[in-house]
């Protein structure tokens, strides 16, 4: 087979840092220029704010800019399988397109407003017990105690392994047979479950998946939120005699919400926009019954072709997570720490 | 803190400097080829198939100084993906070695070249004509078949069942026997048949026996009599005979036999040299047979034949196009052909091939290509894809017993006419 | 200071209880917590030693009727084929230096941005913010093909250059986030009083803030390593060159259509997995204090 040879880790390296300098010198240039253009020449107050941020500005808006609106193009086309080459682009498409999001199944059995409960579903339910499970193990852990530094190295595993790796070995410890859980099930006097076949379960399988995957990374906000509160406000409401559950209440909760806020917020995008997990996990069967809107919308583009199609729907979706993360920012005062700071 | 970074940097510098600048210096054909063979499976030889392509392509180049070879590798799926996005942007490879079913999509993307192109007919009639036709789509060839087969077969482990059942009746009378409780826990763990119950693939063996078939040309035919029959029997297998267990996918039946904990299992002709290892001999005397005749029909069960081809993509400039003509007539040999045979248990495509010995002597290969004759070709239209589709979720409601057979095939034809007609837009 | 000792030193208030029995209490209660911690710990680690048990065993089949950890016949031969027979520390390889490569222009890119979202309060600020926070919410594969044909007609398909140009931007937008959050808590008396004596305003940045914001930048370096580490659509499709591959491409080729050499599969796995566990357990002092997400007020 190919073996590592000097050449070929010469030739990688010599690509990847000709790449990092030129990356160093396109930014230095750039904050020449906008230093000489905003600060010298413009005399702009907030000049060097805008310089600094100028790099980082354009790579984001080359790398979203033109593929959302190569996107937005696809989305007023008929691109499909008979018309992978030769599309045609047009108002009329669009509107069709879109129709059809909400008209017929985005696969075969599922609809889009099936799909759009289960994904709100699977987002809410991960997202509730990443933060209760984060919340839990991140106070046991927030005292003096012996082993602390194993146990959070250990807790933290589940978000250290590679999720197609993750995905993989969870896939058999829920086989029927094999599986570590039903062998757990059947010991405590349960009946084995049929994780794969049955929609239901398949669905909790998933969810199950993904909440072990993502409690660590809340478990870390979350203990660094609360080592950030002064020891005084307890002292203090002891003295009150304040119980446990009303220094949580009162103390924890509140000065952790500047920490939870944007943490719930990027859980939230995050999990609403997760492939990973449920299509390696069951690949969105049985009976598309775990299929959530972005496993649908790749397969609608990658398995059925429908290009035009899936780009309107890809709109849609954007545009729903768009629409639910303002309302939550609104009705919880958002980031408020964000803004002022 | 700063002089480190310096010093970095300038080391970084340096290291780019020296990079060779030869690389432009002489001018050699590079063929970019596509397989979807990987390292999943190690032949007889201990070589995987990924291996051995690329050993073909290093053998081809010696008698071909200037032509290199790049093999890519590639999950199906993603071969198919992968192409479909790399011919549209422009920027794809050379040859493509892949299954028959890709000919159906890629022919109405108008991606690949028809075959005619590239070689006379003369050469493309020294294959076997089932072989052909698979990939033959509005009167032409959009393919070169490597090897024919990829069915599947009754394999059975000699050690617990002498001989293969004869026909279903047999089939769950032995079955239910063989499916035991060895441990008195109340569950099997042994079984009489073992598949993979949720895949469409492996239940199109028993829609044909039935007399059914998913596509009448492009025409979806999927709520018949023949389907609802086969959804009934494959049901009964799991909840009526319990002959097979409650929830299966390819591993677990794998496993399973390759364990001596099934008497047979359905699997296809891609599996057999894993079952020809030491390691597995331990437990299993391999036999090979036909899937038992459907006694209430008296037909054979008509698994779906395929292959892996040579596909063109339609870009690929003219001097390229002699080269991979060599390439590919050097790997359709009857001498490479045997080599498949004999370390992968391929069958060749190429009607000389068949006639070997290897093919006729040995009692394995024999039994394959037995079953072989009784298949029947898997549709390359891309409407099978819609079938495929159609088949799935619904073949899954049955198997969770979830779903009476006459709901499940009503529901196919409804989703595969409607998948078809979105496909069409 | 242990657990206990704090329980009893806060004894003297409630005072009334004996001893003894505070300190049972306090014992069982320790205990409770550790025994919970215990188990969670082996759900966390559970699935993961289960890929090692794989690896280990001999044969090729994924699944086992065996429970055991330890397999019947335990051998390192996956591990040698892996390392010996295939193409696998080239996949490790090409992963390490994409991923580098990432994290460095991802900081590169995002700490200057953070600052100034920090530090100035200029207009079109909390636009920007928002625009980045946007940017996470496009479904994966939606930019997939229009990217794709970016970096054909750029000519960057079959180089490293495209794909971590791609990576490093698209962690930007989190880094930025996590960064700003961090200068945040940095008290800005620290700055100004560097400026009054004179310096210039980015020197301050560099001598000053940078330093301070280690956990911060090391964070959002592992975030940028790991999205790099792991990306598989994008490699994909930009990557057509087996000396090129990255594992999770390389690992692709280990399965065929039906069949996998699951041990082989699984040493692979585990091989992967170790050098992010090194950096999660290397970054583990900085986890905790550098994960800031906005800005945390008092």
């Amino acid at each position: 087979m190919l073996p590592l040879t000097w050449d070929i880790m010469v030739q990688g390296l010599s690509e990847v840092v000709k790449l990092v300098l030129l990356v160093a010198t396109v930014v230095i240039i750039l904050e020449a220029l906008a230093y000489l253009i905003l600060v010298k020449w413009l005399k702009l107050k907030n000049a060097l704010a805008f310089m600094l941020i100028l790099p980082a500005l354009v790579g984001v808006a080359i790398l979203i800019l033109y593929p959302f609106g190569f996107n937005i193009y696809l989305a007023f086309s008929n691109m499909s399988m008979y018309r992978f080459k030769e599309f045609s682009v047009g108002l009329k498409y669009g509107i069709g397109n879109l129709l059809d999001v909400f008209r017929v199944p985005v696969l075969q059995r599922v609809t889009f407003f099936q799909l759009f409960l289960r994904t709100f579903l699977w987002t809410v339910i991960n997202v509730v017990f990443h933060v209760l499970g984060g919340l839990f193990l991140a106070i046991l852990l927030n005292r003096p105690m012996r082993g602390k530094a194993i146990y959070r190295t250990l807790l933290v595993v589940p978000w250290a392994i590679p999720q197609v790796i993750a995905a993989l070995a969870w896939k058999c410890e829920f086989h029927y047979q094999y599986g570590f859980v039903n062998i757990l099930l059947e010991k405590l006097g349960f009946q084995s479950v049929q994780w794969m076949s049955d929609p239901f379960w398949a669905f909790v399988a998933v969810v199950i998946v993904n909440i072990w995957l993502g409690i660590p990374f809340m478990m870390v906000t979350i203990l660094g939120g609360l080592q950030s509160i002064s020891p005084d406000y307890y002292d203090a409401a002891q003295i009150d005699g304040a119980s446990g559950w009303q220094q949580f209440r009162f103390i924890t909760l509140p000065l952790l919400n500047p920490i939870l806020t944007p943490a719930i917020i990027l859980g939230v995008i995050w999990t609403f926009n997760n492939f990973n997990v449920i299509y390696l996990v069951t690949g969105g069967g049985p009976m598309e019954g775990t299929d959530i809107l972005v496993t649908s919308l790749y397969k609608a583009v990658f398995e059925f072709y429908r290009y035009g199609f899936g780009a309107a729907y890809s709109l849609v979706i954007f545009l729903f997570l768009l629409v639910f993360s303002m309302i939550y920012l609104r009705i919880s005062g958002g980031f408020k720490g964000a803004w002022e700071a | 803190m700063k002089r480190v970074f310096v010093r970095m940097l300038v080391s970084m510098l340096l290291l780019a400097m020296i990079v060779p600048l030869s690389a432009f210096a002489q001018k050699k054909m590079t063929i970019t080829l596509w397989t979807k063979e990987g390292e999943g499976e190690e032949g007889l030889g201990g070589e995987t198939i990924y291996g051995e392509i690329v050993n073909l392509t290093k053998k081809f180049s010696q008698t071909h100084p200037g032509v290199e070879f790049e093999v890519v590798s590639y999950g199906v799926e993603d071969l198919r993906q992968n192409f479909q996005s790399a011919a549209f942007a422009g920027a794809g490879p050379d040859l493509l070695w892949t299954v028959s079913d890709h000919a159906g999509p890629f022919e109405a993307m108008k991606l690949i070249k028809p075959v005619d192109e590239v070689f006379d007919k003369a050469y493309i009639d020294k294959f076997v004509k089932p072989g052909i036709e698979a990939v033959e789509l509005g009167g032409k060839v959009w393919g070169v078949p490597l090897n024919v087969g990829n069915h599947l077969m009754l394999i059975y482990n000699k050690n617990l069942i002498a001989n293969p059942p004869k026909d279903t009746d047999e089939l769950i009378k032995v079955g239910m026997e063989l499916t035991k409780d060895l441990d008195g826990d109340g569950k099997p763990d042994q079984y009489g048949l073992v598949y993979n119950l949720n895949e469409p693939f492996f239940f199109a063996p028993w829609l044909g026996g039935f007399g059914g078939w998913p596509l009448d040309g492009t025409e979806p035919t999927l709520n018949t009599p023949a389907m609802v029959n086969a959804l009934q029997f494959v049901q009964d297998l799991k909840f009526k005979h319990k002959i097979v267990p409650m929830e299966c996918d390819y591993d677990a039946a794998d496993s399973l036999f390759k364990e001596g904990k099934a008497a047979m299992i359905v699997n296809g002709d891609w599996s057999l040299s894993s079952y020809l290892t030491d390691e597995v001999k331990k437990k299993v005397d391999l036999g090979i047979a036909r899937i038992p005749k459907v006694t209430e029909t008296g037909l054979w069960p008509s698994p779906m034949t395929s292959g892996i081809y040579f596909m063109f993509p339609e870009y690929v400039s003219d001097d390229k196009i002699e080269v991979i003509k060599d390439f590919v007539e050097y790997v359709c040999s009857e001498e490479v052909q045997l080599m498949f045979l004999e370390a992968h248990m391929r069958l060749p495509a190429l009607e000389e091939a068949l006639t070997n010995p290897l093919v006729t002597n040995d009692p394995i290969i024999k039994g394959s290509s037995d079953q072989m004759v009784v298949g029947k070709p898997m549709p390359t239209v891309p409407e099978m894809r819609a079938a495929w589709d159609a088949i799935r979720p619904n073949q899954e409601a049955v198997m969770a017993g979830k779903a009476k057979p006459e709901d499940a095939a009503k529901a196919m034809q409804e989703a595969c006419e409607n998948l078809i007609r979105e496909m069409k837009k | 200071m242990t657990h206990m000792q704090s329980q009893e030193t806060t004894l003297p208030k409630t005072g009334f209880p004996t001893y003894s029995r505070t300190r049972r209490k306090a014992l069982l209660k320790s205990a409770s917590i550790h025994l919970v911690l215990i188990v969670a710990c082996v759900i966390a680690v559970y699935p993961f030693l289960r890929v090692v048990s794989i690896s280990l065993r001999p044969g090729v089949s994924l699944l086992s009727t065996s429970l055991a950890l330890i397999p019947e016949g335990a051998t390192l031969d996956n591990y040698r084929t892996l390392i010996f027979d295939k193409d696998f520390t080239i996949w490790l390889w090409n992963s390490l230096i994409v991923s580098v490569a990432t994290v460095l222009i991802g900081l590169l890119l995002a700490a200057t941005a953070a600052y100034a979202f920090s530090r100035w309060k200029f207009p079109g600020r909390r636009q920007g913010l928002v625009f980045l926070l946007l940017t996470q919410m496009l479904p994966p594969g939606m930019l997939l093909l229009p990217i794709y044909i970016m970096v054909v007609r750029l000519n960057l398909f079959n180089t490293y250059t495209g794909m971590i140009i791609a990576y490093s931007v698209g962690s930007v937008p989190f880094s930025i986030w996590l960064l700003k959050g961090y200068y945040d808590t940095i008290p800005k008396e620290l700055e100004e009083a560097a400026l009054v004596d004179g310096a210039d305003p980015l020197i301050t940045f560099y001598r000053i803030v940078l330093p301070l914001a280690a956990p911060a930048l090391a964070i959002a370096g592992l975030f940028s390593f790991m999205t790099a580490w792991n990306e598989y659509m994008m490699a994909r499709v930009m990557l057509q060159k087996a000396s090129m591959f990255t594992w999770p491409l390389g690992f692709q080729r280990l399965r065929d259509q039906f069949t996998t050499q699951w041990g082989i599969f699984s040493a692979a796995s585990v091989l992967v997995a170790i050098p992010v566990m090194l950096l999660f357990l290397y970054s583990s002092k900085w986890l905790i204090s550098g994960l800031t997400l906005g800005g945390l007020k008092e």
